[in-house]
């Protein structure tokens, strides 16, 4: 099978070469893998030496001039992906380490098997969520619910997988980290015509991830964009 | 004129005085609204008994609410629509970030694999 990786970085890229190692040692046990990476306008640019080449794994490497936010990000490497000829699954990744090669492979696995959309669930697999983070995400879940009506153990987890005809009706206009109930609620709206599954991944904190990760300022801020979408509408 | 009267006409005077010194050739039509506009609050400010006698031929009970109500109702105003504007912009900008990113994408290795399923009916979709 070939898989299309969504994958935006920005800032600190110590940990970039590692996660395009761990998926490309992955990319002949799936067939072939493009990695889109879209580099979000980052202070030091991400270079072609800052990613690793063998065989059957292939990297786009697109730049922002200036930085615009995470969902912006995915949304160009969305749509580079759909630029291209059809791979058989879309999976978005972080590109800190967080999310692991073989949960990567799983998430595909169940794309190729006919779901449409998988989100993966850190709460069942072997993650080392802190205690803090941990209660800010449940109380994201429960947002999530009554925003979305889909009922989501993890909402905010960045590894997710979608086939073309789903990630077709997935376009992202929340630049900043509110896309992520942007696609929850997308996926909502189209629930009755695609299969969605949850699965359980890991997720890996290290203090460099939990430094740049949500917190509740970021939480008053998501509130804030989509408070600003439901009142004046989608950008034309 | 008591003390209080004469702290907001200075107020009003400096910052006239700040815009038409940083504005000069730049904002003239903007300065002349705004003496229209300072010009009709210093007088307020001046004469304060003249919004008591405006406001009261117009049934509100206080001068200041005279000047007030439309104020707030004209900031409220103009608050939000900076905030559409503010809005439509970003996403103008990020139609042309994306634009360039795409345009310079550069590829790292060949893609030998295919679909192993038949190429999906698109609907459109493409760089947005």
């Amino acid at each position: 099978m070939s898989v299309a990786v969504l994958m935006p970085i920005f800032g600190d890229a110590s940990e970039l070469r590692p996660t395009l190692e761990g998926v490309a040692a992955r990319a002949g046990e799936l067939g072939g893998v493009t990695v889109f990476l879209v580099d979000d306008g980052s202070p030091v640019a991400i270079e072609r030496a800052d990613v690793p080449r063998c065989g059957g794994f292939r990297v786009v490497l697109a730049r922002h001039v200036v930085n615009l936010g995470q969902g912006a990000a995915l949304e160009t490497a969305r749509a580079l992906a759909l630029a291209e000829p059809a791979f058989d699954a879309y999976v978005t990744m972080d590109a800190d380490g967080q999310h692991l090669a073989e949960d990567l492979v799983r998430v595909a696995r169940a794309i190729e098997a006919g779901a449409d959309v998988v989100f993966g669930n850190r709460f069942l697999g072997d993650s080392n969520v802190p205690a803090g983070r941990r209660a800010l995400l449940h109380a994201a879940r429960w947002f999530e619910r009554a925003i979305t009506g889909l009922r989501l153990a993890d909402a905010h987890n960045g590894l997710r997988g979608f086939s073309r005809r789903a990630l077709e009706r997935l376009a992202i206009r929340q630049n900043r980290m509110a896309h992520a109930t942007e696609i929850t609620q997308r996926v909502s709206r189209a629930a009755r015509e695609l299969v969605i599954v949850e699965i359980p991944v890991s997720v890996r904190y290290s203090r460099a991830t939990l430094a740049r990760g949500q917190s509740a300022a970021g939480a008053f801020a998501i509130v804030h964009d989509l408070f600003d979408r439901y009142l004046f509408g989608e950008p034309e | 004129m008591n003390l209080a009267a004469a702290l907001l006409l200075a107020l009003v005077f400096g910052l006239f005085a700040y815009d038409v010194a940083t504005l000069r050739g730049k904002g003239r039509r903007v300065l002349v609204l705004e003496a229209l506009v300072f010009a009709g609050g210093a007088f307020f400010i001046a004469m304060p008994d003249a919004a008591t006698r405006l406001a009261h031929a117009v049934g509100i009970g206080r001068g200041v609410d005279f000047i007030l109500y439309p104020a707030v109702i004209w900031l409220v105003r103009e608050s939000l629509l900076g905030r559409r504007r503010r809005l439509e912009d970003q996403a103008k900008l990020t139609e042309v970030v994306r634009a360039i990113a795409v345009l310079r994408a550069e590829t790292i290795g060949e893609r030998d694999h295919g679909s192993s399923r038949a190429p999906a009916q698109s609907s459109g979709s493409s760089a947005s």
